[in-house]
């Protein structure tokens, strides 16, 4: 009887017709690019036949861009033009780089907002870096399947906070990507071994990448990942280590201050890293500028012992996680290992320790991230796939700033999203017609140690006396953990409303000057809320009138049926235009007209439902 | 008429006018995510009869299939409209199976849908024998502390954990009929496990601080 037919969401349109569809691993030291070819999970290769896309990106003068491994051929001569580890800048402030300033040799611009570093090529934001990264495995993948893909899923950290998310979709955005979701790593490699293995059981998932960790505890059964908790470090990685062996080698001799020797001996700790997970001793060759080569023996237990402080921080998180999830050691199935990071066999062996079992790695950790996305990516589209279904958590607390500097949780860490809650809040002081919001993100009480996400001015409250205004604010977080906040004035019945959706490549004012417009505007956005509200009634309105009469027509009087046809006429003429009233007024004339009609549709739907209920009980 | 006419909107599709059953989200003729409905209950969301006594695996196995064709994920290419109603669905949904897993907030929960705020802030706690415990068990948190005691510390965590098995069985009692007869002794009991509750998270952080000091 169904008017119109709608395809169930979800549902692949035509199996012929396959959409094409990429994950994506955005890393620290490398990106890759998978997609589901023929029903399997298959990283891409570049020209060569390399799966790995080094996440370097080279500005020349001449305007030419540089990605991947001629980037990094190119690191040690041009430093401040040849952009490594982008991704630990991604969303982040100039405040916030200053501890990693040390270890990087970029020339950053100071400023507001979100970091920018100085090249040949101009200032550049994290976020047109990584774009540039993006773009080459967009081509790559679009060599490979032969056409655009639709919709890709990129992954994150599943520590990336708001600000590190939204940098991430705004990059991709750049690239000329169309982002389905954000995913979290760990529960990207959850999938990966989920439907690669059929098992169920409670795994935890330890990601040590290049510049972030991650700990995450997923639950896996009938097809749905729901993640316990999760916790970790967006600042500690593989890099650490690179850097921990750095420091040790630069008092060798060197300038330290000098940005090509410090990356040259980088590049040699960082070699010198991956040779120690194969053999027990390594040679390093190190040449200061103006002064001899000399070589330094390092064995793997010396660079054990440099980075165990590194390897020792993962381990705070990991009990977090556990407590959060509420579950005991031995409740764990399984321990996964993902990032290239968890090569070291020190990880390996600390991790076996620490949760008692065994880790599983039998897909390459490098890989298993992409894999997991490009299975995502494919069932986003509507490509048939088994019930998947992800249900991720907040990584970190969101809240506002209350009196004194503190911060009031609002939502805690670890509870699925998507998830929205409410808060009321009240004027202070008699005639009062504005209050500050300010929205933080982090697990700390003080304000100065939370990430501000937001601050913005409620205006035009009505005066009254104190504690009697009613300002109801909404936190909404979707299902890519980014968040929209609503702030609405209750006591006088007109309410203003404002969505925020904060953003790093926003800067608060920006955002309060957003704000401040949409208050200004306030009476302007009023007639125009009234007009959409009008118009959604009315559409509802004719919809339900197509609707009745498509299936009931035959229930009414030609008198009747001539009647409601007027009416209906009436309320399609003022949908098309900008009478608020008028439409209302129409909409009512239908539902008047209506009347006999709704009355005798409910008599034999109600007839209807009796007489299937016997058949039913027949039936049984 | 208005009011009829609503009811004829809201228990039939918006879309295919098909008669909606339960659950009240998706037409099962022909798919569509409906409008959402604030007014629903958590029970009636996750299409579960309304009581204390409930299936944490039963909740999780029902909500985990609604979600399966709620969550906004099924609808990443669908039309704004579809998507909003989706995220709608699917946050209530979430908000369901956080409330009613937890044996604490299902019965604060089910005390709040008769009217009885057992944890509002003009609830002053008057319980004497309510008060001694607490201080009692805190003193005996904040030597253990002070002694670094992990073992003392696992002992306390599992008598406490005992304490709130009992009441949550008294739970059980009291709220087996509904609307629950007895709301103030009820109402008691939700508030001696939300105490207990907490004791147990700060056992919890101070044994992990130990650990990590």
């Amino acid at each position: 009887m169904a008017l119109m037919q709608i395809a169930e969401p979800g549902m692949a349109a035509d199996p012929h017709q396959r959409r094409l569809a990429i994950g994506i691993d955005l890393g620290t030291t490398h990106s890759l690019v998978a997609s589901v070819l023929s029903a399997v999970p298959t990283v891409m290769r570049d020209h060569e036949g390399k799966h790995l896309l080094p996440s370097v990106v080279r500005y020349l003068c001449d305007g030419d861009i540089h990605v991947g491994y001629p980037a990094v051929a190119a690191a040690g001569q041009d430093p401040h033009n040849t952009i490594a580890s982008v991704k630990r800048l991604m969303g982040r402030g100039h405040g916030d780089v200053q501890t990693l300033a040390g270890h990087l040799p970029y020339d950053l611009v100071p400023g507001e907002g979100m970091v920018r570093l100085r090249t040949v090529a101009g200032e550049k934001s994290p976020v047109e870096v990584s774009a540039e990264i993006l773009r080459v495995l967009k081509e790559r993948a679009v060599e490979t399947l032969g056409g655009e893909p639709e919709g890709v899923v990129i992954t994150v950290p599943a520590y990336f906070d708001e600000a590190q998310r939204q940098a991430t979709k705004d990059a991709a955005r750049l690239a000329g990507l169309n982002v389905l979701r954000l995913l979290a790593e760990p529960t990207a490699a959850a999938v990966a071994y989920g439907l690669d293995k059929g098992s169920e059981g409670i795994f935890a998932i330890y990601d040590l990448g290049g510049g972030t960790f991650d700990i995450s505890i997923l639950r896996l059964q009938a097809g749905v990942f729901e993640v316990l908790a999760t916790a970790g470090d967006s600042a500690l990685g593989g890099d650490d280590m690179d850097h921990a062996l750095a420091e040790w080698l630069m008092r060798e001799g060197g300038d330290a201050s000098d940005p090509l020797w410090r990356r040259q001996v980088l590049q040699q700790a960082r070699t010198a890293k991956e040779a120690l997970s194969a053999v027990d001793e390594t040679l390093i060759v190190l040449a200061p500028s103006g002064r001899a080569a000399h070589e330094i023996k390092l064995s793997r237990s010396q660079l054990e012992s440099l980075i165990q402080p590194v390897i020792q921080r993962t381990l705070p998180a990991c009990r977090r996680a556990l407590r959060d999830a509420g579950l005991k050691l031995d409740e764990i199935d399984g321990v996964v290992l993902v990032g290239g990071a968890t090569r070291v066999p020190a990880v390996r062996a600390l991790v076996e320790a620490s949760f008692q079992q065994a880790p599983l790695t039998d897909i390459d950790p490098d890989q298993v991230v992409a894999m997991g996305a490009a299975i995502q990516a494919d069932a986003l589209v509507g490509n048939q796939r088994e019930d998947l279904l992800l249900m991720d958590v907040l990584p970190l607390s969101l809240g506002l700033e209350t009196m004194g500097g503190l911060v009031e949780t609002i939502i805690p860490r670890n509870t699925p999203i998507p998830v929205a809650r409410a808060q009321e809040f009240t004027t202070f002081k008699d005639g009062q017609t504005a209050m500050s919001i300010h929205v933080l993100q982090g697990e700390r009480d003080l304000v100065q140690d939370c990430r501000s996400l937001a601050r913005f001015s409620l205006r035009g409250i009505p005066p009254m006396v104190a504690g009697a205004a009613r300002i109801l604010v909404t936190f909404q977080v979707d299902a890519d953990g980014l968040l929209a906040v609503r702030a609405e004035e209750m006591s006088t019945g007109g309410r203003s409303e404002v969505v925020v959706k904060p953003s790093f490549g926003l800067n608060d004012e920006e955002i309060a000057n957003m704000l401040q417009d949409s208050f200004t505007h306030g009476a302007e956005d009023v007639v125009k809320r009234r007009l959409s509200e009008a118009k959604v009634e009315g559409e509802r309105v004719r919809e339900a009138l197509i609707t009745a009469l498509a299936a009931d027509a035959d229930l009414l009087e030609p008198a009747e049926r001539a009647a409601l046809d007027k009416t209906n006429a009436a309320l399609i003429q003022a949908l098309s235009g900008t009478d608020a009233d008028a439409i209302t007024h129409a909409a009512e004339a239908v539902e008047a007209a209506a009347g006999p009609l709704v009355q005798r549709r409910m008599d034999s739907a109600l007839r209807r439902a009796i007489a299937g209920r016997s058949i039913d009980d027949l039936g049984d | 008429m208005r009011r009829e006419l609503y009811d004829l909107m809201t228990d039939s599709c918006f879309q295919c006018g098909a008669v909606l059953g339960a659950p009240p989200a998706l037409c099962a003729a022909c798919g569509a995510v409906q409008p959402f409905r604030a007014d629903l209950s958590l029970f009636a969301v996750a299409d579960l009869p309304e009581t204390y006594d409930l299936d944490v695996q039963a909740l999780r196995t029902q909500v985990f299939a609604l979600q399966k064709g709620l969550h906004p994920d099924r609808f990443a290419h669908a039309e704004p409209t579809a998507r909003r109603h989706s995220l709608e669905w699917s946050t209530r949904l979430n908000e369901a199976l956080a409330i009613l897993r937890d044996p604490l907030r299902r019965a604060d929960y089910l005390l709040r849908r008769q009217g009885v705020d057992a944890l509002g802030e003009q609830v002053k706690v008057a319980d004497p024998t309510l008060l001694m415990t607490q201080m009692i068990y805190r003193e005996r948190l904040e030597e253990l502390v002070a002694a670094r005691d992990v073992t003392g510390m696992e002992a306390l965590r599992q008598e406490v954990d005992t304490a709130g098995v009992h009441v949550v069985q008294r739970l059980h009692r009291l709220l087996a009929t509904l609307p629950c007869a007895e709301p103030e002794a009820a109402g008691s009991a939700v508030r001696e496990l939300q105490f207990l509750d907490k004791l147990l998270g700060e056992i919890g952080r101070s044994a992990e601080s130990l650990q990590n000091a």
